[in-house]
């Protein structure tokens, strides 16, 4: 979790609040929704092409062992240098070690989830080192000084009209930027001599390819390559789980994750990264370095979340959920924001900071419906709730309230006296059909209203139709 | 070590108790690819025509025209600069079967420049599932080729066309094959969609991207 949050409470009712956050979440979020809907539509195999996700990742997360051997004998053999990180910290020394022997004042970077988990911005920034984000959403949010909103679309919480002001008061050569193409083309001018003049390029990992000793990128603008090709050394950090058994593994899973995410069929530079410059190359870096990371995952194997490694950090958990598509990313605390989130962030940053995630879900099932690899998020959430649970880490005003409910469900009698007198209760406030506001329930009606209860209760209906059937 | 630490994690979690069987995980990971075109999308034409029909929608926003052989590029190429009323001067890929056509009329130099206009390369091959060009990295290929000109002209020889992507695994990628230092499956022109969602060519990499089909 980021140091000195909130309460989820309070930063979920300040995201709530902000009329151009929904603005830009709905811009973002409902695109990629009708995206993947089309594209789904027109792939009757999909259904198929999931299980076969499913059973690709599972197979390498119940072998990553020997996967992660396989793939450190092969990578070797391509001329990388392999290195393995236990933690967050111990991945940071290692790539900050590697800029400072190469001598990097300048450091490109390109879009990596897992360099933000690891905290690797704020390493370099440690180390005095210039850190260039190259992904525009990267590039923006950097300018904005924020952390991202969203796994694949980072500055998704930020609207055309604060990216146009983020860009006029920091490029050299801003132009007017009358619409979204010419900002995108301020970016590029601004970034393209960046990229010709970094030391160092560090990239994440789509995957990991075990028997080619390949790392896998995919980026739609092309920053992956311009930062991993023209400096003298290129670093990727990767988590352990992103293994693959071999280049048609992850033709298959490519396949899944790019329709998920934005609708394409394929994005538009898909790149197999393998060893160091050759002999006779004009481009390419002398050195190649793989950080391979655990930062908690083979405790997660061993904790009930094995099926959580099986993510490709698709995003469409995110882009089909109630409460991430309300409060947007920021909100949630942690690096991985939504559904995935909020089964992520209790083993990255511990339950006791983040055991409201978990209860903010409404169980509705969409984020499994639309995961490519099929994680059982509800039932992983579920988890998490019951384990807040068993832990002690629920407050004791929610231990009393189910200690009360528990009480008046098992006394049938006494249940229906109290729900027959809440019914009545909440129709004094009901207006055609909606209640806008009650006591007791403003922390639900401040942003939505309750729909009125119908004017008796169940058990109520049921024996007056008992009685009339007589 | 980190290393053994992490490997002696993952064994305890996943109750080792003897080290991992080589033969029969390999043999698992490859019965899950299998199955008769599991999973694939749906198809339709000749391979042509499909991987034609995937470079040009809007999606991948190609565009494309037909030779009869490579010594028909540079026409290609001269049409090109004409329609988009762009200078005769390009980066050809130090590409042999490139450098040897004849490119008279036309400035050409063999590497590319940080602020290239237009380069000229050969792909190593195609997918026609999705509309992509292949290329593998060598002294005769830099990646930058496909990575800092603004138009990218690319000639594809459709006898190289594959069908899926796995093809493409299965033909270069076989067990003890070496691997090229990069492998780009480019497809379509460079394009971004950060700002609110709406997709926009040419973000870092080409804003155009036009493939000039010859053979078959
Ligand atoms: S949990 Fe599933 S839907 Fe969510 S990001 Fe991961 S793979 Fe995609």
């Amino acid at each position: 979790m980021r140091p000195n949050l909130p309460p989820f409470q309070e930063r979920a009712g300040a995201a709530l609040r902000d009329k151009t956050l929904k603005l830009a979440i709905d811009r973002t979020t409902g695109t990629a929704e009708r995206n993947r809907a089309v594209a789904v539509a027109a792939w009757p195999e999909f259904q198929s092409a999931r299980d076969l996700g499913r059973d690709i990742r599972a197979h390498v997360v119940n072998n990553i062992d020997h996967y992660l051997v396989e793939f450190e004998r092969n990578a070797v053999a391509s001329g990388a240098a392999v290195h393995w990180a236990a933690t967050a910290d111990e991945a940071c020394q290692i790539v900050v070690e590697i800029c400072r022997k190469a001598g990097a004042k300048s450091v490109t970077r390109s879009k990596s989830m897992l360099g933000e988990e690891i905290g690797l911005p704020h390493a370099l920034e440690a180390a005095k080192i210039e850190r260039v984000e190259t992904d525009l959403a990267e590039h923006i949010i950097q300018l904005a000084g924020d952390p991202p909103s969203h796994i694949v679309w980072p500055a998704l919480h930020k609207t055309r009209e604060q990216v146009k002001e983020l860009f006029a008061a920091s490029h050299r050569d801003p132009g007017a930027m009358e619409d979204v193409e010419a900002m995108v083309q301020a970016a590029r001018r601004e970034l393209r001599a960046k990229f010709m003049a970094a030391d160092v390029g560090i990239s994440g990992a789509n995957f990991l390819v075990a028997d080619t000793g390949s790392v896998c990128t995919v980026t739609n603008e092309g920053n992956a390559e311009l930062t991993t090709t023209p400096p003298r050394v290129h670093i990727v950090t990767a988590g352990i789980e992103k293994l693959v058994p071999s280049t048609a593994h992850a033709m298959a899973l490519l396949r899944l994750l790019v329709r998920s995410a934005t609708g394409a069929e394929l994005t538009q530079y898909t790149t197999f990264h393998t060893g160091p410059k050759r002999p006779g190359d004009r481009d390419g870096p002398d050195e190649f370095h793989i950080v391979l990371v655990d930062n908690g995952r083979t405790k997660m194997l061993g904790d009930g979340l094995a099926e959580m490694l099986r993510c490709i950090r698709c995003g469409a958990c995110l882009n089909h959920c109630v409460v991430y598509r309300h409060i947007g990313g920021h909100a949630y605390g942690g690096t991985y924001p939504g559904p995935m989130g909020s089964v992520l962030t209790p083993s990255l940053d511990g339950l006791p900071a983040s055991r409201d995630l978990a209860h903010a879900c409404t169980l509705n099932g969409s984020c499994q419906e639309v995961c490519p690899v099929k994680i059982p998020l509800p039932t992983l959430l579920r988890g998490w709730r019951d384990r807040s649970w068993r832990e002690g880490l629920e407050p004791r005003s929610v231990r009393r309230a189910l200690w009360a409910w528990k009480f008046v469900a098992t006394r049938p009698a006494l249940y229906r006296a109290v729900s027959a007198f809440a019914v009545l209760g909440m129709q004094l406030f009901a207006k055609r059909g909606w209640i806008e506001s009650m006591p007791l329930a403003g922390g639900w009606t401040a942003h939505r209203g309750l729909p009125a209860p119908a004017s008796s209760t169940f058990m109520q209906q049921y024996q007056a139709r008992k009685r009339a059937a007589k | 070590m980190s290393r053994e630490r992490i490997l002696a994690a993952a064994r305890a979690a996943l109750g080792r108790t003897a080290p991992p069987d080589a033969a029969a995980i390999r043999a698992e990971a490859a019965t899950l690819l299998a199955g008769p075109d599991r999973g694939r999308p749906p198809r339709t034409g000749t391979l042509t025509e499909r991987f034609i029909e995937r470079l040009t929608h809007p999606k991948v926003g190609g565009t494309v025209e037909q030779v009869a052989m490579l010594t028909d590029l540079p026409r290609a190429v001269r049409a090109y600069l004409s329609t988009n009323a762009l200078p005769a001067r390009i980066a050809v890929q130090p590409e042999p079967r490139l450098q040897a056509l004849d490119w008279s009329g036309i400035a050409t130099h063999d590497g590319v420049a940080t602020d290239e206009i237009l380069a000229v390369a050969l792909a190593d091959c195609g997918i026609a599932e999705s509309g992509s060009l292949v290329f593998h990295s060598a002294p005769t290929s830099p990646t930058l080729f496909s990575f800092l000109p603004l138009h990218h002209i690319v000639a594809l020889d459709t006898s190289k066309l594959l069908e899926w992507l796995e093809d493409y695994a299965t033909a270069y990628t076989a067990a003890g094959q070496a691997q090229p230092r990069n492998v780009n499956i480019i497809t379509g022109a460079s394009g971004t969609t950060d700002i609110e969602g709406r997709l926009v060519r040419g973000a870092h990499g080409p804003g155009f991207l036009h493939v000039v089909l010859f053979g078959g």
